[in-house]
């Protein structure tokens, strides 16, 4: 069981800069390669520039959740505005809830992304399901 | 890809439904591009140890290809606003899974329509459920704007 008092630590990525090899690997890896012209990153790219808060979370030695039984649970996105290359990005992403539902364990992550000019980019809330071990 | 009509779109309205076939190579790539290495993805050995059936696809996969579905019929992605829904079942590879979406509701005021959608698999199981997403269409300058 993660100790509930790690509730509220919050981690924070190095700026981001997407690059229009980020984009079109993301687009090629998901199979989404429509091009109306301008390249606008599909929407869960937010999952690429926002990856190292997950990982931050994930790897926490003194949260130590156990990511070997963990599970996305949901996912949540708002999209404040496109993201395209050259954009540089930084997300935050903070450890909201631990709850239990039967034998597993649930855990909130709230994310929030925003630009150079510390304009919102995206918001996300992930829940991750720890099955017990 | 063609721009959606906002006009032309009615509530209840079928989206044209995706289907994607999963594999080890796609999950690897995907793993590679999103930087999410984590090994029940990746190693069938410790995925079993796990207590899981095989390697399982990333959640946010299955929901990206839900994005496609989106944005392919809206024809932009700046439009979509909002995309959510609960990862419902594990998708593993060789499953075939599609992705389906209606129109739940539209609001002329504000120009955005609200979708509900849901992904299942080759067995009509649902892998992605409480499906929503919510796009915003943005006024397209006047033709006969005076200037």
């Amino acid at each position: 069981m993660t100790d509930a008092r790690w509730v509220g630590r919050s981690y924070e990525t190095e700026p981001f800069v997407v690059t229009e090899q980020s984009i079109r690997d993301y687009m090629a890896a998901v199979g989404d390669v429509a091009d109306a012209g301008e390249l606008v990153a599909p929407p869960t790219y937010a999952m690429v520039y926002g990856f190292d808060a997950y990982w931050q979370l994930w790897t926490d030695q003194e949260v130590a959740l156990d990511v070997a039984h963990l599970v996305h649970g949901e996912q949540r996105f708002n999209f404040q505005r496109p993201v395209r290359a050259g954009d540089r990005l930084r997300t935050t992403g903070r450890l909201t809830a631990i709850n239990t539902r039967g034998d597993m364990e649930l855990v909130t992550f709230e994310l929030s992304a925003r630009d150079e000019k510390d304009r919102p980019v995206s918001d996300a809330t992930a829940l991750f399901i720890i099955r017990k071990a | 890809m063609t721009a959606q009509d906002f006009e032309s779109i009615n509530s209840g309205q079928a989206l044209p439904s995706l289907t994607k076939h999963i594999t080890v190579e796609q999950i690897r790539q995907y793993a590679e591009a999103s930087g999410d290495r984590n090994p029940i993805h990746l190693d069938e050995t410790f995925a079993r140890s796990a207590g899981l059936p095989g390697v399982i696809a990333h959640g946010m996969l299955t929901m990206a290809f839900a994005n496609q579905m989106l944005t392919d019929w809206l024809g932009d992605r700046s439009r979509l606003k909002r995309l959510q829904g609960r990862f419902a079942g594990m998708v593993l590879p060789g499953d075939d899974v599609t992705c389906s979406g209606s129109v739940a509701s539209k609001d002329e005021q504000t120009r955005r329509v609200v979708i509900n959608l849901v992904v299942t698999n080759q067995r009509g199981e649902k892998v992605l459920n409480k499906g929503v997403a919510e796009a915003e269409f943005s006024i397209q300058r006047s033709d006969n704007h005076a200037t």
